[in-house]
């Protein structure tokens, strides 16, 4: 012992994975209220979806500006003599512009358009539901480009974020639908294999990552033990991904109290996954 | 380095008719004395519980043949950086001949993606508050003394260094000291598998500081008061 190691402060913290959890829901939220235009199903969440999905917006955006350690220099984001256009975090923010912007017309347009703007409401649906699905791939791209970081840096996590957004907002669409026959069938699909997907994702991650170097094999020994193998595995993986599709596949699957139980699962379970994803794989660096 | 191995354009190694300084730290010269270290802080009245550089050690062997070993640590200016890659708004940036990796404080918005894709730890929130300057609140990290080797001065630590285990200079002079020593000895350089192209090359090195270790699991007590205090004094 008497070893002399300087601490090393994680680089981003808890509050990166609670925007990640809130944005990966506004991006949801916007797609299912595109898909209300194709799926009859879906039609009574159009407009709710979107007011919501703008409110997540509004959320995560302030949440990303607070934690800046210069919060008022956002606008930079915005100059594009500063911006630096190889850099994943650039594409990101403009994408999150973007989508602010479509998402404002879209709202007005659902509010005011009436029948008349029906064709271009219906675009901005689209435009929007593309943008949406730049939220999520762009966090994941954000955190797989760190080349140097064990379970980021993989293809697989900007899929992953995708996912889990679907799982996060039908889950939440669920909640609002209440008792909406044809929507909750629709919806418990939704859950069903995006939480699926989730799983296949995750231990796709955890088998590569136990196949790795000396990083990756520590990192996931880290995600597995303690404190954080509890939130990455117990809350997570087990009560956050895999018991909603057991109890969603179970006879009585389909009544409303067990889909809403599995609804609340999934959204804990997709918030302990942005967490443990986001701090996990941070751990090991802060030791080099 | 020969033409073949560089396959970025924004290195500068190797280039006819630019500068490209680098350091190398031979650690079997090193006594552990943290001039260094102090050196630094007192050039840059770099805050606690910060460093530009620093020196760990571990004691490695079992009784009676033990050895402290030390690695003196600092940003290695990569020739290929991913924090340069990484920044959003270029307020961190290469300076094309000389190799400086260096950044804009007016300009760094304190997303910390340059932390995050630096594989050395060599980035470093600054503080809130500080006595004598208002640097406060952006990312900070080493210059390799930028403002002196362009006045024709060694960086603040190889002028302290009692027992020469750093030196600094132009690896593209052949003539240089470093390009001797490079040359000469067998050198390494930390996490090579990233790509980064460090320019920090260390003689002698020992593998139980290079790589990975268990310490996950092995948390010294003075790493958890540092813990504690970072929470308590410099959190931004």
């Amino acid at each position: 012992m008497g070893d002399y190691v300087v601490f090393h402060d994680v680089s981003w913290h808890a509050s990166y994975a609670v925007y990640f959890f809130i944005i990966g829901i506004a991006a949801a939220l916007f797609f299912f209220s595109f898909l209300s235009w194709h799926q009859e199903a879906l039609r009574p969440l159009r407009e709710r979806t979107a007011y919501w999905s703008f409110g997540f917006l509004v959320v995560g955006a302030l949440l990303l500006i607070n934690d800046l350690s210069q919060p008022a220099r956002f606008l930079y984001i915005m100059n594009p003599v500063y911006l630096n256009w190889g850099s994943p975090l650039t594409w990101g923010g403009l994408n999150l512009i973007a989508f602010g912007a479509v998402a404002a017309v879209y709202l007005f347009l659902l509010r005011r358009g009436g029948e008349r703007w029906i064709w271009e409401t219906h675009a901005l649906a689209a435009v929007g539901s593309l943008l949406a699905l730049g939220l999520p791939v762009y966090t994941g791209f954000d955190l797989s480009v760190h080349q140097s970081r064990p379970i980021w840096n993989t293809p697989l996590i900007a899929p992953l974020f995708v996912a889990m957004s679907i799982a996060s907002g039908a889950a939440l669409c669920s909640l609002l639908v209440a008792r909406d026959e044809a929507a909750l069938r629709m919806l418990r699909r939704y859950m069903l294999w995006s939480a699926g997907a989730v799983g296949v994702m995750l231990v796709s991650l955890l088998g590569t990552t136990a196949y790795g170097g000396v990083g990756e094999e520590l990192t996931f020994q880290l995600m597995l033990s303690g404190g954080m193998g509890l939130l990455f595995i117990g809350l997570g993986m087990v009560l956050g991904t895999a018991l909603p599709i057991v109890l969603m596949l179970a006879p009585f699957g389909r009544q409303h109290t067990v889909l809403a139980v599995s609804a609340l699962l999934l959204l804990a379970g997709g918030a302990a996954l942005r967490y443990s994803l986001l701090m996990g794989p941070q751990i090991v660096q802060t030791l080099y | 380095m020969s033409e073949e191995l560089r396959v970025s354009s924004i290195e500068t190694r190797g280039v006819a008719g630019k500068k490209r300084y680098a350091m190398v730290i031979d650690t079997r010269r090193c006594i552990g004395c943290m001039a260094c270290q102090v050196a630094c802080k007192a050039e840059y009245d770099t805050p606690l519980g910060v460093n530009r550089t620093w020196v760990p050690y571990k004691v490695v062997g079992t009784y009676p043949n033990v050895k402290k070993q030390f690695l003196p640590r600092l940003c290695n200016h990569c020739d290929d950086p991913p924090c340069v890659r990484n920044c959003p708004v270029d307020a961190t940036f290469k300076v094309e001949d000389g190799g400086f990796v260096l950044q804009r404080y007016e300009r760094c918005i304190g997303c910390r993606t340059c932390m995050a894709s630096c594989p050395y730890n060599a980035r470093f929130m600054l503080p809130a508050h500080r006595t004598y300057t208002d640097i406060t609140k952006v990312v900070d990290k080493c210059t390799f003394c930028f403002h002196r080797v362009t006045q024709g001065l060694a960086p603040a630590c190889v002028q302290t260094c009692v027992g020469r285990a750093r030196v600094f200079g132009d690896i593209n002079d052949p003539k240089s000291e470093v390009s001797y020593l490079v040359a000469t000895n067998a050198t390494q350089v930390l996490r090579p598998e990233q790509g980064t192209k460090p320019q920090v090359y260390y003689i002698a090195a020992d593998r139980n500081q290079t790589e990975f270790a268990r310490d996950a699991y092995r948390q010294p007590a003075v790493m958890e008061g540092d813990r504690t205090s970072f929470q308590r004094n410099l959190r931004t």
